[in-house]
């Protein structure tokens, strides 16, 4: 046996361990790599190569049996997998089914999960606005969850260096609650965005801007794109089939293949990480323990730090199940609050209205994109009876009307010449949850899976605070709507969505300024294991309204600068 | 080097035949498909074997009752058609088959109305989804793409997103 070989156990130490490979632990690793550590990168799932490994990315629209649509087969299996907008017939693939990772729902949350190379950074829906002070000041000047340890100025660089090397589309807006950042072109408004956009300036004197939204497309690479591999977006639209142009940014187009270059990378797929090994001589963590996906043996890796971006649930899963004499509850969960405070986005109500005029325009092509409405409830102050605000997606586009009465040549003529109809409109609210002890995840403690890894179970639900913001949000955008001429205005809501669908979910794991409130300080280090970092949505003290990927970026590249300054100077 | 997967590994006819129905059904199919969108100067239904499309999505996507109405369907017709002109529809000119169709459509059978319902609009989806129209009537072109956000209208749509 090798297990005690002096050489194998050299063989499976490292520098550092990344724990996930998706869009933070892409991140992790294109950083410490950078650094010159040798780093292990662990990823539960199957690989995933860019370009090769997209089966669909190039097939044409009729080339799909059912033209998109799941079989009632898989429907039937994956009901919860079949909730989430993505998993059509392209991209099933990059979507974990619901029988292969059970989980126990004590309210009802539908877990989205990515388990390969790249995770969800492959099918991730691309929106990357900055958060503000407005946001970092949110828990202390509303009096929930605890204060965040950092403000804007501290990650302020941080997005400006993702940014630049993500790549990210935008126009300088100017706006104070959403921070311009470094753009590529942005993405056009359609006319009628446009008027929109008009109208608000006109009627609510500036406050409530509504401009294109940010995303993390290259609608014109720098040379800092083109050395990675990837090239111009293309506006296919198709970016869930993985895209063989890179022209958005995941783990695999970008950070992976960049860390890869180095040399220092060693990339480990179909390694479901159980725990994190920790020395009570050394009062620090030594390692993680492996379990391969297939032949279910567990194997220790060690390294000088670790970092845990395995996806916010999983990453609390994994330091709950993290126990030891000196942490029987999961690693560094003296205070108890490990895996509670978690929250998401609430994404349970869309409005759709028409639009009249603008008969003589159209738009011309298709736009990976839409226009985004910032926050403007309870920015500069309390103004309403909840708490907190929304943001908003905002698209539009020029129906098209065919008649499709009769059969035989008339029918055919009609198909043949289709009509334009109204403009459309749509928008979707994406709502800041409140983090409460109440919203949590622990483990089952008798069910596990196949690995032996205790089943996770969550409890997360909306609150009243969430049910006043959909009432607003109504209210507020049928107005909004109404004064822009905007007609057939029609909300819905659907009450029994479950929370997760929003694939936003954040906290368990958060940040703060005192370890008896918090697990990790503000440098994503759990307060009582220095070495340990957590920097993906888990360490996330309250949830914003912004789409939260691009802040896991800039707090994983701060994290581990700070986690090399810090080794360099011995004390890691 | 390997080629990656999406470079071979599919053609349009390697998605093969769907066998829920006999042979003769399949081909009474396509003539309904194409009664509903016939040949003229461009492709009929049944040239773009929509009514191939029809019978994978009624097995596949459909709730199995689909696959009842179906049989149930494709059997009035033919008794309709025998009925009326005392043959089968195959044999019917397309006046006879509208006019056998329109019957199912407005028929008290509910079988009839249920089937013509479902055949029609699994017709006309699979018509606007095929590659002849996204490419000649939609000028669907997945790359290069662009986006313009306000251009004056033409008389019919094109380059509609998909």
């Amino acid at each position: 046996m090798s297990y005690f070989n002096i050489d194998s156990v050299k063989e499976r130490t490292f520098d550092a361990i990344v724990v996930g490979s998706g869009i933070s632990g892409g991140w992790a690793a294109k950083e410490l790599t950078g650094k010159g550590l040798r780093t292990l990168v662990l990823e539960r799932g199957r690989d995933v190569k860019h370009i090769t490994d997209y089966p669909t990315t190039m097939m044409q629209p009729w080339e799909f049996q059912h033209l998109g649509q799941l079989t009632r087969e898989l429907k039937e299996a994956n009901p919860i997998a079949s909730r989430c907008y993505a998993f059509r017939e392209d991209a099933t693939h990059f979507f974990v089914k619901d029988a292969e990772h059970p989980y126990v729902q004590e309210k009802p949350f539908d877990w989205i999960r990515g388990y390969q190379v790249g995770g969800k950074s492959l099918m991730w829906a691309r929106g990357t606005q900055r958060w503000s002070d407005y946001d970092f000041d949110g828990p202390a000047r509303d009096g929930f969850a605890v204060d965040w340890p950092i403000r804007y100025a501290d990650i302020a660089p941080w997005y400006s260096y993702v940014e630049k090397f993500a790549g990210i589309s935008g126009n300088k807006d100017g706006l104070a609650q959403l921070p311009d950042g470094e753009f590529l072109p942005p993405h056009e408004q359609s006319c009628v965005e446009k008027h929109f956009t008009d109208q608000m300036a006109k009627h609510y004197n500036g406050t409530r801007p509504i401009i294109i939204g940010r995303c993390a497309h290259l609608t014109k690479p720098q040379p800092i794109h083109y050395q990675q591999g990837r090239a111009q977006c293309q506006n296919r639209s198709l970016c869930q089939r993985g895209c063989p142009y890179g022209g958005y940014f995941s783990s695999n187009s970008s950070t992976l293949p960049w860390a890869a270059k180095t040399g220092k990378m060693t990339l480990r797929p179909d390694s479901v990480v159980h725990s994190i090994i920790f020395d009570e001589k050394k009062n620090k963590a030594t390692g993680v323990r492996v379990i391969d996906a297939h032949t279910k043996q567990m194997t220790e890796y060690y390294a000088r730090i670790i970092f845990v971006n395995a996806a916010c649930l999983n990453s609390n899963l994994i330091l709950l199940n993290s126990t030891s004499n000196r942490f029987p509850n999961g690693l560094g969960n003296d205070n108890g609050l490990l895996g509670k405070y978690v929250a998401f986005h609430n994404f349970r109500t869309t409005i759709s209205a028409e639009h009249e005029g603008f008969q003589d325009t159209k738009t011309e092509g298709i736009r990976p994109n839409s226009s985004y409405i910032p926050r403007f409830r309870n920015v500069f102050k309390q103004e309403t009876d909840f708490l907190r605000g929304y943001a908003a997606g905002f698209g539009s586009s020029r129906m098209t009307n065919i008649d499709t009465s009769g059969m035989g040549e008339g029918l055919k003529s009609s198909l043949m010449q289709p009509k334009y109809g109204n403009w459309r409109v749509g928008s979707h609210m994406m709502g800041e949850t409140i983090p409460k002890e109440s919203n949590f995840v622990a483990l089952d403690p008798n069910q596990t899976d196949q690995w032996g890894v205790p089943l996770l179970r969550i409890s997360v639900a909306y609150d009243d605070n969430d049910e006043k913001m959909i009432r607003d949000f109504h209210e507020q955008m049928t107005e909004m709507l109404t004064v822009s001429g905007f007609t057939n205005i029609q909300t819905h809501d659907v009450p029994d969505k479950a929370p997760g669908l929003d694939i936003h979910e954040m906290g368990g794991v958060r940040m703060g300024k005192d370890p008896k409130t918090s697990l990790l300080n503000k440098w994503n280090q759990l307060h009582t294991c220095k070495n340990v970092f957590v920097t993906d949505g888990a360490c996330m003290t309250s949830t914003s309204t912004q789409n939260p990927s691009l802040t896991f970026m800039a707090i994983t590249a701060r994290a581990a600068d700070h986690a090399v300054k810090e080794m360099r100077k011995g004390l890691l | 080097m390997s080629l990656p997967a999406w470079a071979s590994g599919w053609t349009p006819d390697s998605l093969g035949s769907v066998a829920i129905v006999s042979v003769d059904d399949e081909a009474l199919l396509g003539e309904i498909v194409e009664t509903f969108i016939p040949e003229t100067t461009t492709p009929g239904a049944k040239s773009l074997k929509v009514h191939q499309f029809a019978l994978r999505m009624i097995r596949d996507c459909y709730a199995p009752a689909a696959q009842t109405t179906l049989q149930q369907g494709l059997a009035l017709v033919d008794t309709t058609a025998q009925q009326a002109y005392t043959k089968p529809f195959v044999d019917c000119d397309s006046t006879q088959r509208l006019a056998v169709l329109t019957q199912l459509a407005a028929a008290t059978d509910p079988a009839g109305k249920a089937f013509v319902d479902m055949t029609k609009r699994l017709t006309i989806q699979g018509y606007l989804n095929s590659e002849y129209y996204l490419v000649n009537v939609e000028k669907f072109n997945m790359a290069p793409g662009f986006y313009h956000g306000c251009v004056p209208v033409q008389k019919t749509v094109e380059n509609a997103s998909r």
